[in-house]
């Protein structure tokens, strides 16, 4: 009687054996997570682009590019991309185009409204204009309703005195350099 | 006593001698003896871990949170479009055309085995939450989805790091916010 008992509970205990490891699969798989994180914020960005019909820029493609007219006269030659528009007995001006390009992001907004002003007064004997409009050491409004994205051509004039160094005219001679800032600002 | 036995009574006494001589050795060396029998059952396992790069820190490699694990975080910290804003130095950001902007950061996965006879595995992905509109999240330029594991490499080496490159494309239109996301990964061995 008691080999026939020990005999059922090793049977019993063989079976339990074989079913509980039946019942643990193989861990063929393994994984792992990667928590990624990017805070996606807005903002607009100004850059300055070289236009086709004018001047070179130095440093295009930026928010601070130069733009150089070379020698400028009322009658004498002028460097490639620079015009002369018009030369009267009290001035004459000088233009070349450049682009300005405003990029968005995370914005609702469709436009922008672009200002400018002149970071120093004007030196003597000298206007600075955008678009025709005569700038200042305040900001003033160039446009009100520019596409983000797309490089919208500029006309920028330098108004030459031409009176004579000490008279109401520039400096002859010298470089003159004038840093103008633009702002744009989304609508 | 009468030992006037026939036959018969001395094979009886025989017999009863040789019980009395059995029961004498028993009760001078009493033993018992067993046996315990062992079963277990060896299962073939792999685990997966994240690590960084060894080029981390530099362009396009950022230092995992919590590397050598396999929960690990990877900030890509804050950036925008314009101005190809970005705050952190270490990822690659890139515009990708003129309204999508894309940061990225490699690292390394690494799954080990143990008692398995699988010469390789297979390695898939895929993300948590479906992203906003216009944002997606990719593993070496493969885009994951929440539909189910994205098939990433169909044989890899055990032991071996496994270079991989963690991309978030987001397009100029996205609203400013946080973007998270969770991607797992899962290997299978082959």
């Amino acid at each position: 009687m008691l080999k026939k008992y020990i005999s059922i509970m090793r049977g019993a205990a063989l079976v339990a054996l074989m079913l509980c490891g039946a019942s643990l699969p193989a861990q063929t798989t393994a994984s792992g997570v990667i928590n990624g994180s990017l805070n996606n914020t807005n903002g607009i960005a100004i850059q300055f682009d070289s236009d086709p019909a004018g001047v070179t820029l130095g440093a295009a493609g930026t928010n601070a590019a130069t733009a150089n007219f070379g020698t400028v006269s009322a009658f004498g030659p002028l460097s490639g991309g620079v015009t002369r528009p018009s030369v009267t007995a009290a001035n004459f001006t000088v233009r070349t185009i450049f682009d300005v390009q405003v990029v968005s992001g995370g914005l609702t907004s469709t436009t922008y409204t672009l200002t400018a002003n002149l970071a120093a007064a004007a030196p003597t004997g000298m206007n600075y204009k955008v678009d025709a409009i005569t700038l200042t050491t305040a900001a003033q409004t160039i446009q009100v309703n520019g596409a983000y994205s797309t490089a919208i051509p500029h006309n920028l004039d330098l108004v030459v005195s031409t009176a004579a160094p000490g008279a109401g005219g520039p400096a002859v001679g010298t470089p003159i350099t004038t840093t103008i800032n633009f702002t744009a600002t989304a609508n | 006593m009468d030992c006037n036995f026939n036959f018969g009574g001395k094979k009886a006494l025989l017999i009863l001698g040789g019980l009395l001589c059995l029961l004498t050795a028993s009760a001078g060396a009493q033993t018992s003896s067993g046996q315990l029998t062992i079963t277990m059952n060896v299962q073939s396992s792999i685990t997966l871990i994240f690590q960084n790069n060894p080029s981390v820190g530099t362009t396009g490699f950022c230092p995992l949170t919590n590397a050598g694990t396999n929960n690990v975080g990877l900030d890509f910290g804050t950036a925008a479009f314009p101005g190809s804003f970005h705050t952190s130095a270490c990822v690659n950001y890139q515009h990708l055309n003129a309204a999508v902007y894309q940061v990225s950061s490699a690292f390394d996965v690494v799954v080990s085995k143990s008692n398995s006879s699988s010469p390789n595995y297979r390695l898939a992905a895929q993300i948590s939450t479906p992203p906003p509109a216009n944002v997606s999240w990719l593993l070496n330029n493969v885009t994951l989805t929440t539909a189910g594991f994205t098939t990433l490499d169909t044989a890899d080496n055990y032991a071996t790091p496994i270079t991989k490159t963690l991309q978030v494309q987001v397009k100029n239109t996205v609203a400013a916010q946080p973007l998270l996301e969770t991607i797992t990964f899962l290997a299978t061995a082959n």
